[in-house]
């Protein structure tokens, strides 16, 4: 079973752009010595990570290592309090959710921020409606939504102006991503997208985050569960307690490496191999 | 699971075919037009019983009478949609009827149409401080407009004391507002029907109104999404003010008196209407139509009881067992979706 998956990550990093090395492609997002601290709890301490367009970065770590804050960093929701963000080059301040909308940063939350009573397209087009002579586009937004979603290739969905909450889990989670995509997004951050899923409709979110990665885009995927994560990623970043304490490519990368990682925070096998965040 | 096929997952399912279950399920969300034939139904029951009942004067006092419940659940659908309620509308009926009485009472020559908009600032003044405690100081808004309600009574109460006012101190033409027709129909029916469509588009087509359903739905999604949650939760209660302010001059032009009860008790009857008229409680959804409908249907149900002899004790009775049947009603059609998406899963799953 390894083997099998191990190859599909090889056939899906052939088509995005340099490969494993880090070397002389500017990162797309790149965390320098970012710090977050709620009162006495540092949640984050001095992150250093970088990610590529068109590679899938996961983020894994045990409950409270800090995943979800690191993107709600990112996203503009828990602006870090230490430390730089760096978007294609240059120093970027987040601090609110529309900040990270108008570089090209879109999340789709662990809950999935999505209202239940509105349809498919009024949930893509939330709080960003799109209007001719200030009146709602139904139409447009409406064709604009459909095209997004059968761009990748979701059709499972029977109508997209039907409610959301009409919709199973897997159905939402792909709604959540399109509308995240839908912006010219060039930084797609999904936070546990596979949790609450079955075997199928986890399968169309890894094959949906492919898709991303394959157009170019960059994604950050974090996730508890290492199936996915070596189905989907590129690179891999382990936190621990607040701090990286790994970046590893996922080519070839020994699955009880990242396990080591999470649960202890360091690892004694294969050292060689590895490209230690710090030393990078 | 691999991915390839994670793609045999992803091909087009075959389109189900309409089955009676579909149908139902379409039926089931029209909520508007399901009251629209319940009010047919009781009313042609009623007339079969007593012609009388379908005399002009008779369908003249029924759309009157309901206007008023209707023109406020307007302005409460708004508040409730945002999953907050305006409790206090009731009291700020009772408190507009009062200022435009007494502007009459000092102005005998007061234009019509400012005594309206005279109305509507009190109401406005109401509403803006509802909104701002709830929308700045986040109490929730059951408390606040409970504490609104009684506030503006005995406010109410204690101005009114000793006022003396009666349909000689008002003007003809603004009675007329309230008492007649325009070619058979009630003036204060039309204001009600214009308000509703107008709002009801509006709530269709405008950006911010699409906003309120959000914030309803969820609120933390909301905010996430840019959506500006305090201001729209603040204008919603001013323009529920603004409505119950309205209110509160119609109501003096229909019943040409001011008397320190008006409008009392009025908040539950317009909430049930309007969760009647299937606006949900817990906000999200429902549209300014049914709400205005669902007062329409108890007030239809009211006069049937007297036109059928029957002791006013049924009315409320029944009032309240319809509300229950109509939150048993969403309740019964969510748990249908909820089940039919489990059907769906599984039988993808199989
Ligand atoms: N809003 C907040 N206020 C205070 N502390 C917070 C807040 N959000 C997160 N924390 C703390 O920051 C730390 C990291 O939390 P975070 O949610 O990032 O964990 P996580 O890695 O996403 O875990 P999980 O796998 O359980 O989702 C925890 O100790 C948590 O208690
Ligand atoms: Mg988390």
């Amino acid at each position: 079973m390894d083997g099998i998956e191990s190859e599909q990550v090889v056939a899906a990093d052939a088509q995005a752009s340099g490969g494993g090395g880090a070397g002389s492609r500017t990162p797309l997002l790149e965390l320098r010595k970012m710090s977050k601290q709620f009162g006495p709890v540092q949640a984050l301490s001095e992150i250093d990570l970088k990610v590529y367009p068109g590679e899938v970065t996961a983020v894994v770590g045990d409950n409270g290592a800090g995943k979800s804050v690191t993107l709600k960093t990112i996203s503009g929701i828990h602006p870090p309090d230490g430390g730089e963000i760096l978007w294609q080059g240059k120093p970027v301040h987040i601090r609110t959710p529309k900040d990270a909308s108008a570089l090209g940063i879109e999340t789709v939350y662990q809950d999935l921020a999505l209202c239940g009573n509105l349809d498919v397209v009024q949930n893509m087009f939330l709080g960003r409606e799109r209007t001719r002579n200030h009146l709602l586009d139904e139409n447009s937004m409406e064709s604009a939504a459909a095209a997004t979603l059968s761009s990748l290739s979701v059709t499972t969905l029977r109508s997209v102006r039907q409610s959301v909450a009409s919709l199973s889990g897997g159905q939402r989670q792909a709604v959540a991503v399109a509308k995240a995509v839908m912006w010219n997004s060039k930084l797609v951050i999904m936070d546990e997208p596979t949790a609450a899923l079955g075997v199928a409709q986890t399968a169309m979110v890894l094959e949906l985050t492919r898709r991303l990665a394959s157009r170019g885009l960059g994604v950050i995927f974090v996730s508890h569960n290492f199936n996915d994560v070596f189905e989907v990623a590129d690179q891999i970043a382990v936190l621990y307690l607040g701090r990286l304490v790994a970046s590893l490519p996922a080519k070839g990368l020994d699955r009880q490496v990242v396990v080591d990682y999470v649960t202890s925070g360091a690892s004694s096998r294969n050292g060689s191999q590895l490209a230690h965040a710090d030393g990078a | 699971m691999t991915i390839a096929s994670a793609v045999g997952e992803l091909a087009p399912a075959p389109r189900p075919a309409p089955t009676p279950g579909r149908v139902w399920d379409i039926v089931l969300r029209a909520r508007e037009l399901g009251i629209l034939v319940v009010i047919f139904a009781v009313f042609g029951g009623t007339t079969i019983y007593n012609s009388s009942f379908a005399s002009s004067a008779s369908v003249q006092q029924l759309l009157a009478g309901a206007s008023i419940y209707a023109l406020l659940g307007v302005g409460e659908t708004i508040v409730i949609i945002t999953r907050n309620v305006d409790l206090s509308v009731g009291s700020v009926l009772g408190l507009s009827a009062y200022v435009v009485g007494e502007v009459f009472l000092h102005n005998p020559n007061f234009p019509v149409p400012l005594a309206f908009l005279v109305g509507i600032g009190v109401g406005v003044v109401c509403g803006v401080v509802n909104g701002a405690i709830v929308a700045v100081a986040r109490v929730p808004s059951l408390v606040v407009t409970l504490g609104t309600l009684y506030l503006i009574r005995g406010v109410d109460a204690l101005v009114v004391n000793g006022v003396q006012i009666d349909p000689s101190s008002i003007p003809g033409g603004f009675i007329g507002v309230g008492v007649n027709n325009i070619l058979g129909v009630p003036w204060i029916f039309v204001i009600t029907a214009v308000v509703v469509l107008v709002v009801g588009y509006a709530m269709r087509t405008f950006r911010s109104n699409r906003d309120l359903y959000a914030i309803g739905s969820n609120p933390a999604a909301a905010e996430l999404a840019g959506v500006p949650v305090r201001k729209r939760v603040f204008w919603a209660f001013v323009f529920s003010g603004a409505i119950a302010g309205l209110g509160g001059a119609l109501w003096l032009a229909q019943f040409a008196t001011v008397a320190s009860t008006a409008g009392s008790g009025y908040e539950l009857i317009v909430v049930s209407g309007v969760v009647v008229g299937g606006v949900a409680i817990f906000g999200g959804s429902g549209t300014v139509l049914g709400a205005a409908l669902g007062p329409l249907l108890l007030n239809t149900i009211n006069q049937a009881l007297v036109a059928a002899r029957i002791s006013a004790f049924w009315n409320q009775a029944i009032a309240g067992g319809l509300l229950i049947a109509a939150i048993a009603f969403d309740r019964f059609v969510s748990l249908r979706r909820e089940r039919n998406l489990r059907l769906r899963r599984a039988a993808r799953g199989a």
